[in-house]
C-alpha cells in the first residue's frame, strides 16, 4: 500500500458545516469494483452492486438517524439509474475512505450535507452504471447506444420493443469503458427526485425489524454497564470489588478511564450489581461549579477580553460615536442536552487481535479510533459496523460510548454490550455549550447604522482535539496526540481550521447595516461539549434575531417590515420571509389573548423564516401555530423536506420551553424526561411547511428549522406580554 | 423460579430472576428487539406492550406479576404476515423518522383502537400523549390513527390481535 503524505492530512472548506477540520486517516481501498462470476455480482463503483439476478444494492455511506438519508441518498442514485428507488437494498457502508464525507474529509454524518455532499456523485455513480448498461445493450443488439432507453430496470432497444433486463446485461457492462463526461438527466426528466415517494426504512420501522445499536445479539455475549464520576473529570481510584462481585450472574468488575465497569451475563444483573457499588473518586481534575458561576465566569470574560474579531464592516465605535441612540443587551442560554430516544449503547468483541464494533454512531472513522485508544490496537484492527440510530442529533458525533465498550472488551475478551440508563445519559451528556451574547446597536434617528454583536462561550473544536484528535495522526506514538492535535494541520504550509462552531451565524449577519462587528471571546468552563442540532446557529440565531425583535420595537417599527427593508439585497432571506409573513396571516387580527412572533435565519446554506402564534394559559406557554417558509434548493424529497423542518421546529420548541442542564458543585441536576422535558403530542403545535420551489444546487435541511423558533416564540411572548425574555429557557411568568 | 408466559401467541417458560423489568425478557431472553428501552422509568412509552389487552410499560414492569399473563409485543400485532392496519397507516402516512419510538407509539395506539373504535381527535391526542417522539413525528402519529379510523369508519380488532 502506497500512501502519499497528503492523505494524512487535507484541510477542507466546508461550504457550511460546522466541522471544518478535515482528518484523513491512511488506508488503502478494499473495496472491490468489477464483476464477480462467483456471485453474478457487479460492482461498477464504491456505491453500487447490481445482480445477474436483478437485485441491487446502494451502499449508504451517511448513516440513518432519522433525517432520511436512507431514502434520498438511494433516490439519487435510482433516478440516473432508472430504476425505482424502492426495488434497491440499502446497505450501511463499512469505514474506508472512499465514504468519507468529502467537506469533512472524515466518514461522518452532520451538519446537514449529507444530501449537498452527495448530490453529484451518486447521480453521476446511477448514471454511469446505467450508460454501461445501455452500451452493453447496443453492442448486443449492434445498434447506437444513444438510440437506446432505459425503464425501470430495463434497457430498451430503439425499436420500443426490445429490452434486456439490467441483470442480463451486468456482465457485459463490466467491459464497457465510458469516456468523457457521463450525462445526467435533466431536471423535465426526474422521475423520483422531488416526489412526496415513501421512505424507504417505513416498513422496517413499524414492525420493531429495523435493527438499531441496541438491539445487535451476538453469541455468547455478556452486558456491561460504567458508573461515571458525578462531576466530569473525576476519576475512579478504588471500589468495593467483592461486594459487587458476589451478585448473581457478574463475570467482572474493573476501574477504566471512564469509570467503574460491571459485566455480568444479563444486563438487568450488572445493573442490580451496580446498585451496590461503592467508589471513591478523586476529584481533582473534575468540574466543580454551579450555572450561575457559567455565566458570572462569561460576564468576567467578556469585560476583559474584546474578543477577537470576526467580522467588521465599517466602524462600529463610530456609528456609536454619532448615533443618536444606542441600545444594548445581553443573553444568557443554556446547556443544552440532545436526549435521543436510543440512549447511548455500543457493542465490541475483542478476539485474535481485532476488535469488531457495533455501534449508532454518526462517525464510524471517529468510533475506529475510539475503540483503539485505551488499547494497544491501531485504528486499523479495529472494523465499525454502523447501525440504525434511534436519534443523533450531533450527540453521536463524539464517541465516548465506543470507547467504553472497546476498554470493557479489551479485558473480557467476550462480545459485550454496554448500554445507558436514560439517567446517564442525560448527566454523562456532551452538550450545546451555554452562550452568553452582549449585543449593541446604533440608531441614527430612524436608521440602524450600527451592530456589534459580542459572543462568549467556548468553541466545540477544542473537545474535538482533546477527544479526537489522535484521528489525525494514527501513525504517531500515543504521546504525542495532544500536542499534534493542537499544533494540528500547520505542517505542509495549510491553514490551520478555523473553528466557527461559536460563531456560525452570527458572522453571517445578512442585514444591511453600515457598521457591523461580531466578535468572540472564546472561555470555556470545562463542561463537555459538542455538535446538537443547528450547533452555533441555535443560539445565534437567538440573539440575532431577538435583538433584531428588539430593535425593531425600539424604532417602533413592524419586526417584519424592519427587517425587510434591511435586505434589499438578500433575495432568498426576503422571499422566505415574506411568503412565511403571508401564509401566517401577518398583521391580520388574532383571537383575544394571543400574538406573533417572527424570525429569519439561514443556516447549513438553507434560508428559514418562521412566525409562532402563542399565548399563556394557566400560566404556562400555549403554542398553537407555526408557520415556516424555507428555501433548500432542489428538493429531493418533499416528505422528507417537511418531517425534518417540522422535526427541528418541535426540536427548537423543546429547547425554548424546557431546555436546561444545570449543574449545582459541578453535578448535573437534570436526570430523565421527568426534569428534562421535550414536547409531548398534547403540547404540540399545528405546523405548516412551505417549500421554496427552485433548481439551485441543494442545501440542507436536518437542522435549519431549530435556529429560527426560539426567537420566535420569544418574540411573540414580547408581543404579548412586552416582557422581554433575555434568558432560556422561556417562562410564563 | 419459572415463569411462564403467553407472548405473540406463544407459550414460554423462563427462569429469570423474578424482579427483572418484562422488558429484558422480551428483548433479551426471547430476542424480540421490536421493543424498545428509552428511559426505564415509565416515561416515554418506548416499551409499551400489551399485558393482558391492557397498554403496559414494560420496563418497569417486573415478571414477578406476570405469571401466566398473555403478552403482545409489535412482532405480534400483525398477523399471518399482514400488517397490523395501524402499521398499515403509518407507512402510508411515513410516519417514522428514526423508527425508535414507533413500535410504542403503535402499540399504545393498537390499544385505543381496541377500546375506543371511533376516537375524536382528542382522544388519540390523549391517548397518545403517555409515548415521546424525539424526532417529533407527532402530526403524523395522529394523521395515521384517524385515517385507520376514517377508513373504515370503525376499528374492528381482529380476533386475538390487539
Ligand atoms: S422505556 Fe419504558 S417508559 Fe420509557
Ligand atoms: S421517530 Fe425518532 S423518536 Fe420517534
Amino acid at each position: 500500500m502506497t500512501m502519499n503524505r497528503r492523505d494524512f492530512m487535507k484541510v477542507s472548506t466546508a461550504a457550511s458545516g460546522s466541522l471544518v477540520l478535515a482528518v484523513s486517516l491512511p488506508g488503502c481501498s478494499t473495496i472491490k469494483t468489477g464483476f464477480e462470476e462467483e456471485t453474478g455480482q457487479w460492482s461498477p463503483d464504491i456505491w453500487l452492486e447490481l445482480t445477474t439476478n436483478d437485485e441491487i444494492f446502494f451502499t449508504l455511506a451517511r448513516v440513518e438517524m432519522g433525517q432520511g438519508t436512507y431514502t434520498g441518498l438511494t433516490t439519487l442514485v435510482a433516478e440516473e439509474l432508472d430504476v425505482d428507488p424502492a426495488r434497491i437494498k440499502v446497505k450501511f457502508a463499512p469505514v474506508a475512505p472512499e465514504y468519507r464525507n468529502p467537506l469533512f474529509g472524515l466518514q461522518l454524518t452532520g451538519g446537514s450535507t449529507s444530501v449537498a455532499s452527495s448530490w453529484k456523485p451518486l447521480r453521476e455513480a446511477g448514471a454511469s452504471a446505467r450508460q454501461m448498461l445501455v452500451m452493453a445493450a447496443a453492442r448486443v443488439w449492434k445498434v447506437d447506444a444513444a438510440d437506446c432507453t432505459t425503464q425501470d430496470g430495463r434497457v430498451v432497444h430503439p425499436n420500443g420493443i426490445d429490452s434486456l433486463r439490467y441483470g442480463q446485461l451486468v456482465e457485459l457492462a463490466d467491459k464497457e469503458v465510458i469516456r468523457g463526461d457521463v450525462a445526467l438527466k435533466p431536471r423535465s426528466e426526474w422521475k423520483y427526485i422531488g416526489r412526496k415517494g415513501g421512505r424507504l426504512d417505513t416498513e422496517a420501522k413499524v414492525t420493531g425489524k429495523a435493527g438499531y445499536g441496541i438491539d445487535v445479539e451476538l453469541p455468547g455475549m455478556v452486558y456491561a454497564v460504567m458508573t461515571r464520576c458525578p462531576r466530569y473529570g473525576g476519576k475512579a481510584t478504588g471500589f468495593n470489588r467483592s461486594d459487587v462481585m458476589a451478585w448473581p450472574g457478574v463475570l467482572d468488575a474493573f476501574i477504566t478511564e471512564r469509570g467503574v465497569a460491571v459485566v455480568a451475563d444479563r444486563y438487568w444483573r450488572a445493573r442490580k450489581a451496580q446498585e451496590a457499588l461503592n467508589v471513591e473518586w478523586d476529584f481533582a481534575e473534575a468540574i466543580d461549579l454551579d450555572n450561575d458561576q457559567v455565566f458570572e465566569g462569561y460576564r468576567e470574560a467578556a469585560n476583559e477580553d474584546a474578543g477577537a474579531q470576526e467580522r467588521s464592516d465599517g466602524d462600529f465605535d463610530d456609528a456609536v460615536e454619532n448615533a443618536s441612540r444606542v441600545v444594548e443587551a445581553e443573553y444568557e442560554q443554556p446547556y443544552l442536552d440532545h436526549a435521543a430516544m436510543e440512549p447511548m449503547n455500543a457493542t465490541a468483541w475483542y478476539r485474535d487481535g481485532a476488535m469488531e464494533v457495533w455501534a449508532p454512531t454518526q462517525a464510524p472513522d471517529l468510533a475506529r479510533i475510539a475503540a483503539a485508544r485505551h488499547s494497544s490496537l491501531s485504528p486499523s484492527n479495529v472494523t465499525v459496523h454502523t447501525t440504525f440510530l434511534g436519534g443523533g442529533f450531533g450527540r453521536r458525533l463524539t464517541q465516548d460510548y465506543v470507547e467504553e465498550v472497546a476498554i470493557v472488551a479489551y479485558k473480557v475478551k467476550k462480545p459485550v454490550k454496554l448500554i445507558w440508563s436514560r439517567e446517564e445519559d442525560v448527566r454523562h451528556g456532551f452538550w450545546r455549550p451555554a452562550m452568553l451574547h452582549r449585543m449593541k446597536a446604533s440608531f441614527k434617528d430612524s436608521e440602524l447604522t450600527g451592530w456589534d454583536h459580542q459572543i462568549v462561550g467556548p468553541q466545540i473544536l477544542d473537545w474535538y482535539v482533546r477527544n479526537a484528535a489522535p484521528a489525525q495522526y494514527p501513525w504517531a506514538p500515543q504521546f504525542l496526540y495532544s500536542t499534534l492535535g493542537r499544533v494540528g494541520l500547520m505542517a505542509e504550509g495549510v491553514a490551520t481550521p478555523k473553528d466557527i462552531s461559536a460563531i456560525e451565524g452570527a458572522i453571517g449577519y445578512p442585514y444591511q447595516v453600515e457598521n457591523v462587528s461580531v466578535r468572540h471571546t472564546h472561555t470555556d468552563p470545562g463542561v463537555p461539549i459538542t455538535w446538537w442540532r443547528s450547533v452555533g446557529y441555535s443560539h445565534n440565531g437567538f440573539a440575532v434575531e431577538t435583538f433584531m425583535d428588539e430593535l425593531a420595537h425600539e424604532a417602533g417599527e413592524d419586526p417584519l417590515l424592519f427587517r425587510r427593508k434591511l435586505l434589499a439585497n438578500e433575495p432568498r432571506h426576503r422571499a422566505v420571509l415574506d411568503r412565511a409573513a403571508e401564509r401566517a396571516g401577518w398583521g391580520t387580527p388574532l383571537a383575544e389573548g394571543r400574538a406573533r412572533g417572527i424570525a429569519l435565519f439561514k443556516s447549513f446554506g438553507t434560508y428559514v423564516a418562521q412566525v409562532v402564534e402563542a399565548s399563556i394559559e394557566n400560566g404556562e406557554i400555549k403554542v398553537h401555530k407555526v408557520t415556516c417558509s424555507v428555501d433548500c434548493g432542489q428538493v429531493v424529497n418533499p416528505r422528507v423536506v417537511e418531517d425534518q423542518i417540522s422535526g427541528g421546529i418541535l426540536f427548537g420548541l423543546s429547547a425554548a420551553l424546557f431546555g436546561e442542564i444545570s449543574f449545582k458543585n459541578g453535578e448535573v441536576q437534570q436526570s430523565n424526561f421527568h426534569d428534562s422535558r421535550v414536547l409531548r403530542t398534547h403540547e404540540v403545535p399545528e405546523v405548516l411547511v412551505d417549500i421554496v420551489d427552485s433548481d439551485i444546487e441543494p442545501t440542507g435541511v436536518g437542522e435549519p428549522g431549530v435556529p429560527p423558533v426560539i426567537p420566535a416564540l420569544g418574540n411573540a411572548l414580547f408581543a404579548l406580554t412586552g416582557k422581554r425574555q433575555r434568558k432560556l429557557p422561556l417562562t410564563a411568568g | 423460579m419459572a415463569l411462564s408466559l403467553t407472548v405473540n401467541g406463544q407459550h414460554y417458560s423462563l427462569d429469570v430472576e423474578l424482579d427483572t423489568p418484562l422488558l429484558w425478557v422480551l428483548r433479551d431472553e426471547l430476542n424480540l428487539k421490536g421493543t424498545k428501552f428509552g428511559c426505564g422509568a415509565g416515561l416515554c412509552g418506548a416499551c409499551t406492550v400489551h399485558v393482558n389487552g391492557q397498554p403496559t410499560r414494560s420496563c418497569s414492569t417486573p415478571v414477578e406479576y406476570l405469571d401466566g399473563a398473555e403478552i403482545t409485543t409489535i412482532e405480534g400485532l400483525s398477523e399471518n404476515g399482514e400488517l397490523h392496519p395501524l402499521q398499515k397507516a403509518w407507512v402510508a402516512e411515513g410516519v417514522p423518522q428514526c423508527g425508535y419510538c414507533q413500535s410504542g407509539q403503535i402499540m399504545t395506539a393498537a390499544h385505543l383502537l381496541a377500546n375506543t373504535p371511533s376516537p375524536s381527535r382528542d382522544e388519540i391526542v390523549t391517548a397518545m400523549s403517555g409515548n415521546l417522539c424525539r424526532c417529533g413525528t407527532y402530526s403524523r402519529i395522529v394523521a395515521a390513527v384517524e385515517s385507520v379510523v376514517d377508513g373504515v369508519g370503525h376499528y374492528e380488532p381482529e380476533q386475538g390481535g390487539a
